[in-house]
């Protein structure tokens, strides 16, 4: 049962990598978000509760995860999926939700370097497929201009992908079987949990170097903390308060745009 | 006769664009390769011989990169430009220098408007959806599983056929008409605000001193001797400020990307440590929270 699950999240790892055959819109931007990668892998394991505890936070440490230019120091998919499998195959060591989470994060550590590094090796082989693509071109060959870029992308990608994280996973879950009935101590429960709990800070300071331009936005993020703090909003009020405020000021800048314009 | 591109054509180049645009990405010619297979159906409808077949297809699979589901924008332009050299205007030459130039402000405001905002915005909606909803919290991540790809999908085949129709003129028109900046600036907004209530809400971080020191204390009865909190820093400081250390944590994690040029995992491993040593803090003998 574990190995059949073990081989359907690495299938996963594959399909929410970048280039996969799905496309990266529904691959990389979507499948390999943290909190859909957790949901999958909740799904596959029978225990979406679980994944979703520990995938909602993945998700906050890692919204800024972008890949500029191509540079993938950090393969999310892999990150995520391997995490949330760790951490619902080791969920009987550890006794709070947060152990959990920090459970997830040490997962996602190990999946997300090795995922790094096959997207290197992946990137690196991709280049004897222009050969190929030439020779087609050169013919004039509309009808098999495909074959390079699916065929051959796809079948590196699928080694690079698939391979490393059925061992990977397959090694997590042996140890979850050799750990029935363990227990992690308590002082390592205590790090993990405030790991876990730091590594918000992560995805919420790097999202602020994207959305920081003017002193002014210090003000508007600290109206956003505030009203969590003091008002005790939750994240769900705080967002229709956000969308409230953006409207009215889209309007005003429309408004001051025209009228610069008729006088 | 004028040739032209026929409407299934378009759909077919399109969708060969959208869902293999990352297939074999490497640093020769990024995403040269999938840009060819995008053109092919294209030139297959354009040129009857197959040596101009051939030097279309050539001049497609050469070093092309960009944010792929905004940068649909370039292959619409293209496929106009090769539909007018099929009838004997314009150069090859212009194609490609066309396709080289829209490179980077292609990938610019694809990577800044598509990736950096609009994907985390609305992750943190649904997140916000998924923790609100505690009973059945993958509602969020199903949200966004409808939402991102189909609206993803309308949205970048809308920009294919609107650099197929306008052109490279009608497309540098619509960015100087300020548009796109004030549809930023609202978006910076609505997430600024959305960020800082997720930093409130989620970010955690406790200093974990709680100096204790022996005193007498009332049991109800007598008297008696006993270890009692008489310094929590945290507490003192959440009375100055609420959440304010984690506040600083997200600051500190600013700073350093921002200023000091910090990679994400060396962040990741500062943070790893600082867990480390706080945790250690807690478990000193009368000075620790947890001891």
């Amino acid at each position: 049962m574990m190995v059949l699950q073990a081989v359907l999240v690495a299938l996963f790892i594959y399909l929410g990598a970048i280039g996969s055959i799905v496309g990266n819109t529904i691959g990389w931007y979507c499948l390999g978000r943290p909190l859909i990668a957790s949901f999958v892998t909740g799904l596959i394991m029978g225990d979406v509760s679980t994944a979703m505890a520990v995938g909602v936070p993945l998700q906050i440490a890692y919204l800024a995860n972008v890949t500029p230019g191509g540079a993938v120091a950090w393969d999310l998919s892999y990150a995520t999926y391997v995490g949330t499998f760790t951490a619902i195959a080791l969920k009987n060591t550890v006794t709070s939700t947060e152990a959990l989470i920090g459970l997830a994060f040490a997962g996602a550590g190990i999946g997300g370097v090795i995922g790094g590094t096959m997207w290197n090796v992946h990137y690196a082989l991709d280049v004897v497929l222009n050969r190929w693509a030439g020779k087609i071109a050169s013919e004039g060959d509309t009808k098999k201009m495909w074959m390079p870029n699916v065929i051959g992308g796809q079948a590196i990608g699928f080694l690079c992908r698939f391979v490393p994280a059925i061992i990977v996973l397959l090694g997590i879950s042996a140890a979850g079987e050799a750990t029935g009935g363990f227990e992690i101590p308590a002082w390592l429960t205590t790090g993990l949990t405030a790991f876990g709990n730091m590594m918000a800070a992560l995805g919420m300071g790097i999202i602020l170097s994207f959305l920081i331009k003017r002193k002014v936005h210090w003000a508007i993020f600290m109206g956003g903390f505030v009203l969590a703090t003091y008002f005790g909003l939750s994240s769900m009020a705080i967002a229709v308060v956000a969308i409230v405020v953006a409207v009215i000021v889209y309007s005003v800048i429309v408004k001051k745009h025209s009228d610069e314009e008729v006088a | 006769m004028t040739k032209q591109v026929s409407k299934k054509t378009l759909r077919k180049s399109f969708n060969n664009w959208f869902f293999w645009n990352g297939c074999s990405q490497q640093a020769e010619s990024m995403l040269g390769m999938a840009f060819g297979q995008a053109m092919a159906p294209v030139v297959e409808e354009l040129y009857e011989t197959k040596e101009d077949r051939a030097k279309a297809l050539q001049r497609h699979i050469t070093l092309f990169n960009t944010e792929s589901q905004v940068g649909s924008v370039v292959n619409g332009i293209c496929i106009g430009m090769e539909e007018q050299l099929a009838n004997g205007t314009g150069t090859a030459e212009m194609i490609s220098e066309t396709k080289v130039a829209l490179i980077g402000p292609t990938s610019a405001i694809g990577d800044s408007l598509w990736v950096a905002t609009i994907i985390p915005l609305l992750l943190t909606i649904c997140i916000a959806v998924a923790t609100s909803l505690t009973s059945a919290p993958w509602v969020g991540a199903v949200v966004y599983m409808i939402v991102y790809p189909v609206g993803t999908y309308f949205l970048s085949w809308y920009l294919f056929r609107l650099g197929y129709k306008a052109g490279l003129e009608g497309i540098s028109r619509f960015m100087a008409s300020g548009k796109l900046d004030k549809l930023m600036s609202t978006a910076t907004i609505l997430g600024l605000i959305v960020v800082g209530g997720l930093t409130a809400n989620f970010v955690t971080c406790t200093l974990n001193i709680d100096i204790k020191a022996m005193q007498e204390v009332f049991n109800g009865t007598e008297y008696v001797e006993q270890l009692v909190s008489v310094f929590n820093l945290d507490t003192l400081l959440n009375n100055v400020f609420p959440k304010i250390v984690p506040l600083a944590l997200t600051l500190v994690v600013y700073r350093l990307y921002t200023k000091k040029r910090w990679s994400p995992i060396a962040i990741m491993g500062l943070i790893l440590v600082l867990a480390a040593v706080l945790t250690a803090i807690g478990y000193i003998p009368n000075v620790g929270a947890f001891a």
